[in-house]
């Protein structure tokens, strides 16, 4: 296990060295770089690292250039978690025959996918490796939404939001499902870390990533990722967007230790209606017609009650 | 060392699978990431039973689908160490997508593949068609014909594979039960003098070199792909050869057993030969020799590397013959058998006089009879003697039915 | 980047992100590393920007949250003070002035031919409808 690396506050953390490089091809104000910086940035670790295809691969490694200050690597669209499950099984072996170039080095596997990968196409690989009790930590960026392909909706697409695929019109207000508790289920899987992250909580994520990094075991982090692309919405507006996801609990952070324990580790001291973080969206513009108004207070109704249940959850300690 | 070696019988009667997953053993392989899948299955297992017992000293990760086991192999091998795994026919079909990703990250990964047909209908028999499948794929194709070559190519495949000049992965075949559940007796090779053939594994842009970070797997659009494509088929074209000769050769040297490209049953003054590969090429040699009993000169063609094609050793095998007849044991649903095309191919610009006919036998693990060699053999004088195909270009043996015959 | 014919890069399409070894990149800053011409580092996103964010630093209290708030490694910041915006990879999307806590703000967007000198000249003072 390496040394947790120390960091009191913002100032501390500023003194970080980047293992992630800027002139990828993000668009502005992508909040998948703001996370992956939060992320390296929380370890001094070495990293083997994975993408699955999705925008944060194809914008980071293309030909003739990579935006990774580690090992990187990207196999496909469904398996970044198995590549970088594989990776960690080479570690063990070589560890176990003696064979590792710097075998005193603490080296940390961590797997970033999108939602599309990690929710959709590439759900069986992840519950794999988290059933296999890897020693790895998955990350998704979350942006409910297939984003490198134009806006597709995924199985993590909120009810009422517009996509290309389940776009609001005359007949429908997009959407028709809410996206699926993924934290849940890979908590189900009995591994001893998830967590729900955002980025404009960085002392939140760092305390996880880091908490994550140093259990033994397979670790399952869900981030949201606000996508001015796709949201719809300016791009110097991603943390505002992020304010308003975790202070109308839209977005609870909060972690899930072995599988069962529960804790709540953000409470908004001013709770925001969610109606305001709807507002702020160009993807919810049409819930504020008059005929698709009453999924505004649906949505109230239902982030309250997810609320109430994450804190029944916690209070229960089982 | 933290695992035991393993005292065996200079002749061991072994099933294919069993021989297949005892070189696994011998060259302590760093990583197996491997899904069963029938008739491959009993080397997954036999694997795992070595680790359980204490003969392996890697990881044997059993994922939850063999597009994961490949996925976990390129992940390993590009981590830096020896990888291998097995399949078969829809497994084979899974991993398709990383297949290619496999070769063109350029990782030395061994894949052993019983052979089976591909549904629908489904079927768990051997034919050929999950080799052809992967036939483009950018890998090595080595074909195995009995127990003791499943053995021996496997040596042969990690010793080629992870040569830093070819840097590409290489797949063994056998014959689904014909060979897989077939027990023969095979000879074998001590656990030292195996690895030792093998050797050390050399890393290369290995990922878990922390000091030299590298990036595997990027995106590269119409301005990079093509070059990166062309160096890729390039290597195979001239840097797998040689380096499969040296094997050979060396394995040779080590075991008395000579391995060719192109292997040649009763060739020398043959006028009428049969191209045919897996377990095929015993049956027809055994008709042969009947066949030179009676004083007809035919003889027999194995292809023994499938991807490098043996071009140049095709014609060499090939041209002076009267007449040739090439055995597809895959449906090629739509055109000629892959055989007879690259037949036609090779022997296309050389002076040849030789009438090639194409014939599709065998799917789904139907027998390939003596009598149908017989009579394909006949066929095959009648066109030699004549000077010309006599039948159809392509024609169906061994299916119920009217005779199917097309071309 | 120029471009290269097939035998003129590694096999496999690999890359490396740094000349040689790199030890211990996780406590090396940018300017003391050794990047490989084909580092994203090494590339720039300039011509992206339609404004740039100017920095005024006689107003910047280092709170740093433009810092861990700007995607493209853009704020540089050294012995926890924000002392300049990387121009190269800035691409201009505005988080940092959104973030920053100052009034009157440390970090203003201005169009990309805005004269720096002008800008800082001209500063707005201190709004006394805010906070």
């Amino acid at each position: 296990m390496g040394e947790v690396k120390k960091i009191k506050n913002l100032k501390e953390f500023s003194t970080s060295a980047d293992r992630f490089e800027g002139a990828n091809l993000l668009c502005p104000g992508c909040a998948h770089s703001i996370i992956v910086r939060e992320v390296l940035n929380a370890t001094n670790d070495d990293l083997i690292l994975a993408s699955s295809t999705g925008c944060l691969e194809v914008c980071t490694a293309v030909y003739p250039y990579t935006s990774w200050d580690a090992s990187w690597i990207h196999i496909g669209f469904e398996n970044g978690s198995t590549a970088v499950a594989g990776a960690e099984a080479m570690y063990q072996a070589l560890k176990r025959k003696g064979r590792l170039k710097q075998p005193d080095r603490s080296t940390k596997f961590v797997a970033f996918g999108g939602d599309g990968a990690s929710y959709d196409i590439g759900f069986q690989w992840i519950s794999g490796c988290m059933e296999r009790g890897h020693d790895m930590m998955y990350i998704v960026l979350d942006n409910e939404v297939y984003a490198n392909t134009g806006g597709q909706r995924s199985s993590a697409t909120p009810i009422g939001a517009s996509a290309t695929t389940s776009p609001a019109g005359r007949k429908s207000y997009g959407e028709k499902k809410n996206k699926k508790d993924m934290v849940a289920i890979m908590a189900a899987h009995d591994i001893p870390y998830s967590a729900q992250v955002a980025p404009n909580k960085w002392k939140d994520m760092v305390k996880k990533i880091q908490h994550g990094l140093n259990v033994e075991g397979p670790v399952f982090i869900n981030a949201m990722s606000p996508c001015t692309t796709e949201w719809k919405f300016d791009p110097k507006d991603t943390m505002m967007i992020s304010d308003l996801a975790t202070d109308s609990l839209v977005f609870p952070l909060y972690e899930i230790i072995d599988g069962h324990e529960l804790n709540i580790t953000y409470r908004p001291k001013h709770k925001v209606p969610v109606e305001e973080y709807l507002a702020a969206q160009g993807r919810f513009k049409h819930l504020f017609k008059a005929e698709y108004k009453h999924m505004i207070k649906e949505w109230q109704d239902r982030v309250d009650a997810t609320w109430e249940y994450l804190q029944r959850r916690e209070e229960a300690r089982v | 060392m933290a695992f035991d070696k393993l005292e065996l019988r200079d002749i061991e009667v072994w099933d294919g699978n069993f021989a297949a997953a005892q070189a696994m053993r011998q060259v302590q392989i760093d990583v197996v990431a491997a899904y069963p899948i029938t008739p491959s299955t009993p080397i997954v297992e036999g694997y795992a039973k070595f680790l359980a017992d204490g003969y392996i000293e890697g990881e044997f990760v059993m994922v939850e689908s063999e597009h994961a086991a490949m996925s976990g192999c390129i992940g390993a091998s590009a981590a830096g160490g020896r990888v291998a795994t097995a399949t078969s026919s829809q497994g084979f079909a899974l991993m398709v997508e990383t297949l290619y990703q496999a070769s063109g990250m350029r990782l030395p990964i061994v894949l052993n593949v019983v052979n089976r047909a591909l549904a629908a209908p489904l079927n768990v028999n051997g034919d050929h068609s999950d080799m052809y499948l992967g036939r483009d794929s950018g890998w090595i194709q080595f074909d195995a014909y009995n127990a003791q070559e499943a053995y021996d190519l496997n040596f042969i495949a990690f010793k080629v594979a992870e040569d830093h000049s070819v840097r590409l992965p290489a797949m063994v075949h056998q014959d689904g039960f014909l060979t897989s559940h077939t027990a023969q007796g095979v000879k074998t090779i001590t656990d030292d003098a195996a690895y030792n053939f093998v050797g050390e594994f050399k890393p290369m842009n290995d990922m878990l070199d922390l000091d030299h970070p590298v990036t595997h797997g990027v995106q590269a659009e119409e301005d990079w792909h093509f070059e990166h494509k062309a160096r890729q088929h390039r290597d195979l074209m001239l840097n797998v050869v040689p380096r499969i000769h040296e094997a050979f050769d060396a394995f040779e040297k080590l075991t008395g057993r000579k391995y060719n490209m192109v292997e040649q049953y009763n060739m020398d003054d043959a006028e009428i030969a049969v191209v045919c590969m897996g377990s095929s090429v015993e049956t027809a040699c055994e008709v042969a020799q009947e066949l030179r009993d009676q004083g007809i000169k035919v003889g027999v063609v194995g292809i023994r590397v499938i991807r490098p094609f043996p071009f140049k050793e095709v014609i060499d095998a090939l041209k002076d013959l009267k007449a040739i007849g090439a055995l597809d044991r895959s449906s090629p649903n739509g055109a000629p058998g892959m055989l007879f095309n690259e037949i036609a191919g090779a022997l296309f610009n050389t002076d040849t006089k030789a009438a090639l006919s194409g014939y599709v036998y065998g799917l789904g693990g139907r027998d390939l009879t003596k009598e149908h060699l017989r009579d394909l053999f006949k066929e095959l004088k009648v066109n030699a003697d004549a000077g010309k195909v006599t039948t159809q270009l392509q024609q169906f043996i061994g299916v119920r039915g009217p005779k199917l015959a097309f071309l | 980047m120029a471009e290269q014919g097939w035998d003129e890069f590694e096999i496999g399409a690999m890359l490396r992100s740094f000349n040689g070894e790199a030890k211990d990149v996780a406590l090396t800053l940018q300017e003391d590393r050794d990047y490989s011409s084909n580092n994203s580092f090494t590339a720039s996103v300039a011509d992206w920007r339609i404004e740039k964010p100017v920095f005024n630093k006689d107003y910047c209290i280092d709170c740093q949250f433009c810092w861990v708030y700007c995607p493209d490694i853009s704020i540089i910041s050294r012995d926890k003070k924000m002392i300049g915006i990387d121009m190269d990879h800035c691409k201009g999307c505005g988080i940092c002035v959104e973030v920053c806590p100052t009034n009157p703000k440390s970090l203003l967007m201005y169009s990309e031919q805005t004269d720096e000198e002008q800008a800082l000249a001209a500063w707005p003072s201190k709004d006394e409808g805010e906070k």
